[in-house]
């Protein structure tokens, strides 16, 4: 595709900003730019094209200058669509701790749209990905945490996974949680980690 | 008496390590990311670090790189983490981690490390 000249701009002497086409198919082919200025720009305006969604995701996935990827998610956090939130849940399976710790920090501020995806993701076989799934609850904000939070304590047979969930029952449980709980210090009884936080967390509620 | 800074953004974490050091008698303090941590390596010096992988603002393997780059006295480092892939715990190693251990942890577990590591340290 040939690229459409864009007017000169103040700025478009400066290496790489905005000297290819704003449109979308201009944004999409500067996303993919040698120079990370240029990708930066792009991915910034590409926030108003929710459709340009799995292009910014794929896009996170490959690139390693960290200004663009904090730009990138930016983005995707103003989209906000579920490729957006499909995109960041898929950074979740990922190696790259960074990576997986910004999709996190940016599916925290997106709690209406990520509820639908929580369900799912609280039953992923992996559980590294179902404690990140509970840290994602951590400042979600959403009506039904507490009730998700409960039924991981009570169902789910991974130690470090209820340990997470029972971290945040301690600061949003409230009476209902008390008789998951007492199973869930039941159930591991010999994990002292376990013993501890569901006594720290019984306490507060008990307290109120 | 020897001062471990524990680094974890769950509360709950930070207080169950901070019982089982101070219960041992280690001078324990927290920071609850690894931004916190390297303000805290400002003001104060540690003798043995307790970090945790996942965090917000900076995590654990992006405090243990920047603690290695400083021009101040080192000390070793436990990393803390539920993750048990194998790349998990050789990027530890690679940030400036000194032992991997996976929670959850037991007092008799992080002990004996704990002691371990504070006896065999020598500044590089």
């Amino acid at each position: 595709m040939a690229l459409k000249k864009g007017k000169p701009t103040p700025s478009s002497d400066v290496p790489g900003e905005r000297q290819q086409a704003r449109d979308r198919d201009g944004l999409l082919q500067a996303l993919q730019a040698d120079d990370a200025m240029t990708r930066r720009w792009a991915a910034r305006d590409l926030a108003a094209h929710s459709e340009a969604a799995a292009a910014l995701v794929g896009q996170l996935r490959r690139e390693c200058e960290n200004s663009v990827r904090q730009v990138i998610l930016t983005s995707l956090t103003q989209i906000g669509n579920d490729t957006a939130i499909q995109g960041l849940i898929d950074c979740l399976y990922l190696e790259d701790a960074m990576l997986r710790n910004a999709a996190i920090e940016v599916l925290k501020e997106l709690p209406d749209q990520v509820a639908p995806f929580m369900g799912k993701l609280l039953q992923d076989p992996d559980p590294d990905v179902r404690i990140f799934a509970v840290d994602v609850l951590e400042s979600l904000r959403h009506p039904h945490v507490e009730e998700w939070l409960i039924e991981v304590i009570s169902q789910d047979p991974h130690v470090n996974v209820c340990a997470t969930a029972v971290d945040l029952l301690g600061e949003v449980g409230s009476e209902q949680a008390k008789a998951a709980l007492i199973s869930l210090k039941q159930r591991f009884a010999d994990e002292p980690y376990i013993q501890f936080a569901s006594d720290l967390a019984l306490k507060r509620i008990e307290a109120e | 008496m020897k001062r471990i800074l524990v680094i974890d953004d769950a509360a709950t974490v930070r207080l169950y390590h901070r019982e089982i050091l101070e219960n041992a008698g280690f001078d324990v303090s927290e920071a609850i990311n690894g931004l916190e941590a390297l303000e805290k390596i400002e003001e104060a010096t540690f003798d043995l670090y307790l970090v945790d992988i996942n965090m917000p603002k900076l995590d654990g393997y992006g405090f243990l790189r920047a603690l290695r780059q400083r021009p101040i006295p080192q000390a070793p480092a436990i990393m803390i983490s539920t993750e048990s892939s194998a790349n998990d715990r050789q990027a530890a190693l690679v940030a400036g981690a000194n032992l991997y251990i996976l929670k959850p942890i037991k007092p008799e577990q992080l002990l004996p490390h704990v002691r371990g590591l504070l006896g065999e340290w020598q500044q590089p």
